[in-house]
């Protein structure tokens, strides 16, 4: 009873995690048709301010954890304005700028903060028992968080101006320039937000991991993961496939072994790229 | 079409001089350069060359990023390894064998998915490598782990001898890809990296050439890993890494993807950047990191490109 107990707990913890990465990746290629390879390094740099304004310069959680978020956005935006505009319609140079710059931030990182993992104080204090499970305040935030953020984001994709047209823009770009949509607007808005998403993600993680410098790879695969078993573009596609992968690696690590479940992810890629190239909910096929 | 009709005799014997001039370097290169850390750090260069050319061929090529080099590097580095300290076979096997195991692996992976594009072959390909990597580390019985394999027979007795031998096979690999890449075969490759929905219009099996591609990439780089493995005496998870992966991708940007000469300027250059950037300890990998991030801003063709146009009349029309 325990054991199902605690697997769906942190099914849904990670799960939401894992979506929450997810959306903000398969908004960027859904909008601009780019794989951000960066989007790992984003959730790092989440971790890392959190860490620098919260244990280093003691701001108080709130503000720190909102500026180390928009601190991020700024640094995806720049990095659009400065390193993928120029080079928007080549993917090969995208997708190599964009590792480049993931790899530039963790040496960075490293520099800065040392190999060793940098651990952040929790938000909140205390463990709430579930059956015999405790399960610390911390995780549930981390989830209602999540859930709250992608909810959010889909109703301002859906309702908002500034959502529709960037709905606009994925549709059918010169429909939308005609419409008097500035495109590049739009793609600087949702790298700023997807590069938030992300960035939430990290803030959240450093209480329950640690931050280190190799964290973004591990995250962008697991988000690439998850965006290819929902169809790429997908936002709902994401969110599902990212509740999968969450309860999938956790039943195979509390049931079989916790060596494996970062092969769940490696497998499920091959087997659905094989089998169903597009995805649970995709509607583009290459 | 005849290669050279297309491509200009001229320029064609002015890139071969060019590579002959290089080739010559690189026997000579000895009588000036005799201790033994700047042979092992010529030797390094010559692995790179081989890893980031081969890697060029299918992507440089035809625009599909391989993401998983390192699975070649590695799968082939361990399968010499092994067979090399449970059978007691020479390198003159093992070498072979390795990348006849990398061109299976690239034929299985690539028939399942070079049928896909862009950024779906990408995935895949760091998949399998990074699968290889978990599974190195999980059978720690056959693959020693973290460590690795330790003791496999030498290369040759010194650095020299290790550094002519890669020095051969290198210029070996490069002339073959080099008439190769001036072939039909390299042009049709070329073709699919322009446009690959117009090559299949004109009837080209693409995935067909892409696999091929694929497949002679693997090959050699599965024979560089061999290699490594009896230069280091030593085989080690780090060689199926997903660093090593990007550290080959990164050099063949760089230099220049796409062009064989690209990649040799690139890897010689991160190679010997990497070293000399050792007095500044720990700031070291931020410097080179971000040098190859302003390389790419600013020069997104690579060097070889910003070469050739600042020496257009002296090396002929580009292609």
């Amino acid at each position: 009873m325990d054991t199902w107990i605690n697997i769906l707990v942190l099914g849904a913890i990670w799960g939401s995690l894992y979506s929450l990465i997810a959306v903000g990746f398969t908004l960027i290629f859904g909008v601009a048709g780019i794989i951000n390879l960066s989007h790992g390094a984003f959730y790092m740099l989440g971790a890392y301010l959190a860490y620098t304004f919260m244990t280093l310069l003691k701001i108080h959680v709130l503000p720190a954890a909102l500026m180390a978020v928009a601190g991020t956005a700024l640094i995806g935006m720049l990095i659009d304005r400065y390193g993928i505009r120029p080079m928007r319609e080549r993917h090969v140079y995208v997708l190599i700028i964009t590792l480049a710059f993931a790899w530039f931030f963790q040496e960075l990182m490293y520099a800065f903060y040392g190999p060793h993992g940098k651990h952040v104080k929790s938000f909140i204090t205390g463990d709430i028992i579930l059956g015999n499970v405790p399960v610390s305040y911390q995780k549930l935030l981390t989830f209602f968080v999540s859930g709250t953020l992608v909810t959010l984001l889909w109703f301002f994709i859906k309702k908002t101006r500034t959502g529709k047209s960037i709905s606009a823009v994925a549709q059918n770009r010169d429909a939308a320039v005609y419409m008097g949509i500035q495109p590049e607007r739009v793609y600087l808005i949702t790298m700023g937000i997807s590069a938030a998403l992300a960035a939430v993600a990290g803030v959240f993680i450093a209480p329950i991991l640690e931050a280190v410098p190799t964290m973004w790879v591990f995250p962008l695969f697991k988000g690439f993961a998850v965006v290819i078993i929902g169809g790429l573009g997908s936002i709902e596609g994401a969110i599902i496939a990212g509740m999968l992968l969450g309860y999938s690696e956790t039943l195979v690590s509390v049931l079989i072994s916790a060596n494996y479940p970062d092969m769940v992810y490696l497998v499920a890629i091959i087997v659905v790229l094989v089998l169903r190239p597009r995805g649970l909910l995709g509607k583009r096929a290459h | 079409m005849n290669p050279e009709e297309l491509f200009g005799k001229k320029i064609l014997y002015r890139r071969l001089m060019g590579l002959s001039i290089f080739s010559l370097l690189v026997l000579l290169l000895p009588i000036v350069i005799r201790d033994d850390y700047h042979l092992e750090l010529l030797f390094l260069c010559h692995y790179y060359v081989i890893l980031a050319c081969s890697w060029d061929l299918l992507t440089g090529f035809t625009g599909n990023v391989n993401f998983g080099h390192a699975f070649f590097i590695g799968g082939a580095g361990f399968a010499g390894a092994l067979l090399n300290m449970h059978f007691g076979l020479g390198y003159w096997w093992t070498i072979p064998i390795g990348g006849v195991v990398a061109a299976l692996c690239g034929l299985v992976v690539g028939s399942f998915t070079l049928r896909l594009r862009g950024p779906y072959f990408a995935a895949v390909t760091f998949c399998f490598a990074t699968l290889l990597y978990k599974w190195i580390m999980i059978r720690y019985d056959i693959f020693g782990g973290e460590e690795g394999l330790p003791g496999i027979d030498w290369l040759m007795d010194t650095a020299f001898g290790n550094y002519y031998f890669s020095g051969i096979f290198m210029m070996a690999v490069v002339y073959f890809l080099y008439f190769l890449s001036k072939s039909p075969f390299g042009l049709i490759l070329r073709s699919i990296g322009e446009n690959e929905t117009a090559s299949e219009g004109s009837g080209i099996n693409t995935t067909y050439y892409k696999i091929a591609a694929f497949v002679i990439s693997a090959f050699i780089a599965g024979m560089a890993g061999a290699m490594y493995g009896h230069a280091q005496m030593h085989v080690g998870p780090e060689m199926a890494h997903d660093a090593l992966s990007a550290l080959v991708l990164m050099m063949a940007v760089v230099g220049g993807m796409g062009s064989i000469i690209g990649p040799i300027i690139g890897a010689y250059l991160l190679t010997l950047v990497n070293e000399s950037l050792r007095f500044m300890g720990e700031f070291r990998l931020l410097i080179y990191s971000s040098a190859v991030v302003m390389v790419i801003l600013f020069a997104p063709k690579g060097l070889l490109d910003i070469i050739t146009r600042r020496f257009r009349n002296v090396l002929g029309q580009e292609r």
